[in-house]
C-alpha cells in the first residue's frame, strides 16, 4: 500500500492498491474502495466526499458543481473504470482522467501523446542499442583496414542471451490490432491539417508523379537538358 | 408612544423563546419588513432591574453596534408594561439550513458563512464584548444571502481583571471545555471554540459534540482532542470542577472532515484547541490561508435558501408563461390603440 500521500510529477508510473480488499471488490464497493485516504488519485476535496461527509443523498451529486468521480465502466470481476469529471451544469461535463482498476491494482490511463512518446523513446533506443552493439564487432587491423568479427565474441553473446531471461512480447496482435483502430479512429476524428495549394499548380501532375516515377525523373532531366541547351541562342542576340 | 406603536403593521407570528414573542411587521413609514420582538414581562424577581435582564442587555449592547454582520436593533417602544424590540427581518438561521437536506453546502458556502461569523464577532471582540450564546440557531441569515449575528440575551462586556462571570453560558454542544470544568475568568476564546464547533456541524450537517451532560460534553470532546494535560493545557487542574477523565487517544480530525481540505483543517484546529489560550482569536483565524485560497467564498445571492423559503419565493415569482402572457396582452393592447 502506498503511505505517502504525496503524488510525484508523473501520475502515470503510479499504482496503488489494499490488498485486504482486493478479494472482496465488486460494482457495488467499487467507489469505497477507490476513495480511501490512501489512494494517490482520490482528491479528497471532491464532490463525493462532500457528500458522504454530509450525510447526504448520492444522487445530490447531479446538483453539484466541481470535482467527482463515476463509476465508467464494469467488466465484473476484474475491471472496473472510473472517470474524474468536471460538472458544470447536471448535464455538462468534462472529463478530466480515466482509472482502471485491474485485478485491484488502480492505474491512471494514459493519454494519447504519453503512449506515443513512451513508444518513440523505447523504437530510438532500441535503435540506438542495436548500433552499439554492431559497432563492437568491428574490427581494425592496420593491413586490412576495418572488417567485421563475429567469431571471438560469439562465446561471450550466447552466454549473455542464455542469462537473460525470455522477453516479453512486448504486445500482442490483438492489442497492436486495437491501437491500430483506436489511432485510425483518432485520426478520422482529427484529420491532419492539409496544408493550403497554391491555386496556379494544376493538381494532375503531382498526383502521376508516384505512380510513374522512373519516367518522371527522365523526362524531368531532359527539360532541365534542353533547358540547359537553350540559354546561348538567347545570349548570342545580346553579345552581337 | 402610541405613535410608535401604530408604526408597525403586524404581518405574522413568527415564535415564541422563554422571554418575548417574535412578529414579522411592517414599517409603516419605510415599507421595511421589521421583526419585533415582544418582551414578556416574566416574573418579579427577573424585572427586578425593572426590565427583564437579556432584554436589558440587548438594548444595552446593540444600541452602540453598528455592523453588517450584527444583527440591528432599529428601534425600541414600550407599551403598557412590555418593551418591544424592533429588529432587521431575516428570513432564517443556520440551524435551518444545516437541517435542510436538500441543501449542499459546498466549501465556497461554508466559507461565505464562517467568514461574516468571524467578520461579525471580530467586530463584538474588538468592542469588548463577548456573545457567550453562539450556535447556528443565533447566526441569522436573510434571503440575500448575509449572515447576521444575532440573540445578543447573554452577551457582556468583558475585560476588566477579577471580573467573575457565570460558567453557566453557551448552549452545551458549543461550550468550551474550561466552562464545563468551571472557569469563571474568560475571554474571547469561549466564542472561538463555538465558531469551531459551528464550523464542524456545517461540514458534518450534525452536531460535533451532542453531549447529553456537562460530563458526557467532556467525554466527548476528550473522545475527540485525547485527555487535557498540563503540558497541552497548563492550569487546567486548577479550574474547580476539574476531574480526572479515563484514558483517549486523540482522532486525527482529517478522519472526522475527511472531505474538508488542508487549509480547512488547519482553520478548525487553530479554533478547536482545548486550551483556550492556545486558541486563535477572530483576526487571526481571518488571516488563514483558508480564506485567501480558493475557491472564493459564496456570494450572498447565491447562498442556498431552506426548501420552505424556496417554494415561498417560487410562488411569488410570475412564472415565464404568465410572463409571457403578459407581454402578448401588452402587445395586442398596443395594437389596438395603433389601429
Amino acid at each position: 500500500m502506498m503511505s505517502s500521500r504525496v503524488i510525484p510529477d508523473n501520475p502515470l508510473s503510479l499504482s496503488w492498491q489494499d490488498s485486504v480488499w482486493i478479494p472482496i471488490l465488486n460494482t457495488s464497493n467499487v467507489m469505497d474502495y477507490f476513495s480511501q485516504a490512501s489512494n494517490p488519485f482520490y482528491d479528497r476535496t471532491c464532490n463525493n466526499e462532500i457528500v458522504k461527509m454530509q450525510r447526504l443523498n448520492p444522487d445530490q451529486l447531479q446538483n453539484m458543481t466541481g470535482l467527482e468521480y463515476v463509476l465508467l465502466h464494469v467488466q465484473e470481476p476484474i475491471l472496473y473504470v472510473i472517470r474524474k469529471q468536471h460538472r458544470h451544469t447536471p448535464q455538462q461535463l468534462t472529463p478530466l482522467a480515466d482509472y482502471y482498476i485491474i485485478a485491484g491494482v488502480v492505474h491512471q490511463a494514459p493519454d494519447l501523446a504519453s503512449v506515443l512518446n513512451s513508444r518513440l523513446l523505447s523504437a530510438v533506443h532500441h535503435l540506438q542499442s542495436s548500433f552499439e552493439e554492431s559497432s563492437s564487432f568491428a574490427k581494425y587491423h592496420p593491413t586490412k583496414g576495418y572488417s567485421w568479427d563475429f567469431k571471438s565474441q560469439r562465446a561471450n553473446l550466447e552466454k549473455a542471451k542464455k542469462e537473460e531471461k525470455p522477453r516479453e512480447e512486448p504486445s500482442s496482435l490483438f492489442q497492436r490490432q486495437r491501437v491500430d483502430m483506436l489511432l485510425c479512429e483518432l485520426l478520422r476524428k482529427f484529420p491532419l491539417p492539409t496544408p493550403p495549394q497554391p491555386k496556379s499548380l494544376p493538381a494532375a501532375p503531382i498526383k502521376s508523379e508516384p505512380e510513374n516515377g522512373p519516367a518522371d525523373t527522365k523526362d524531368a532531366k531532359n527539360e532541365i537538358k534542353q533547358e540547359k541547351i537553350k540559354p546561348p541562342p538567347e545570349k548570342k542576340p545580346r553579345i552581337h | 408612544m402610541t405613535n410608535k406603536l401604530n408604526k408597525y403593521e403586524k404581518i405574522e407570528f413568527l415564535g415564541e423563546g422563554q422571554f418575548a414573542t417574535v412578529y414579522k411587521a411592517r414599517d409603516v413609514d419605510t415599507d421595511n419588513i421589521v421583526a419585533v420582538k415582544k418582551i414578556k414581562l416574566g416574573s418579579r424577581q427577573e424585572a427586578q432591574d425593572g426590565i427583564n435582564r437579556t432584554a436589558l442587555r440587548e438594548i444595552k449592547l446593540l444600541q452602540e453596534l453598528h455592523h453588517l454582520n450584527i444583527i440591528g436593533l432599529l428601534d425600541v417602544f414600550g407599551h403598557m408594561s412590555n418593551v418591544s424590540l424592533v429588529f432587521d427581518f431575516m428570513d432564517t438561521d443556520l440551524e435551518v439550513i444545516i437541517k435542510d437536506n436538500t441543501i449542499i453546502l459546498t466549501t465556497a458556502n461554508i466559507k461565505s458563512y464562517i467568514l461574516q461569523t468571524l467578520q461579525g464577532l471580530e467586530y463584538l471582540h474588538l468592542n469588548w464584548i463577548l456573545h457567550r450564546d453562539l450556535k447556528p440557531n443565533n447566526l441569522l441569515v436573510n434571503a440575500n444571502g448575509v449572515l447576521k449575528v444575532g440573540d445578543f440575551g447573554l452577551a457582556k462586556l468583558y475585560g476588566s481583571p477579577n471580573r467573575i462571570n457565570t460558567h453557566q453560558v453557551v448552549t452545551r454542544w458549543y461550550r468550551p471545555p474550561e466552562l464545563l470544568f468551571g472557569a469563571k475568568q474568560y475571554g474571547t476564546c469561549i466564542d472561538m471554540w463555538a465558531v469551531g464547533c459551528i464550523l464542524a456541524e456545517l461540514l458534518l450537517r450534525v452536531p460535533l459534540f451532542p453531549g447529553v451532560s456537562d460530563l458526557d460534553q467532556l467525554t466527548k470532546i476528550f473522545g475527540v482532542f485525547g485527555n487535557p494535560t498540563e503540558e497541552n493545557w497548563p492550569g487546567v487542574r486548577g479550574l474547580s470542577d476539574y476531574v480526572d477523565f479515563k484514558p483517549f487517544t486523540p482522532i486525527p480530525l482529517k478522519s472526522i472532515f475527511t472531505a474538508a481540505g488542508d487549509d480547512l483543517l488547519d482553520l478548525i484546529e487553530g479554533l478547536l484547541v482545548l486550551s483556550p489560550i492556545g486558541r486563535r482569536n477572530c483576526t487571526e483565524s481571518l488571516k488563514m490561508a483558508f480564506f485567501s485560497n480558493k475557491p472564493a467564498p459564496t456570494a450572498g445571492p447565491k447562498l442556498p435558501l431552506p426548501q420552505s423559503l424556496r417554494k415561498a419565493r417560487e410562488a411569488q415569482k410570475p412564472t415565464l408563461k404568465r410572463k409571457l402572457l403578459d407581454k402578448m396582452e401588452g402587445d395586442i393592447l398596443a395594437k389596438r390603440l395603433v389601429f
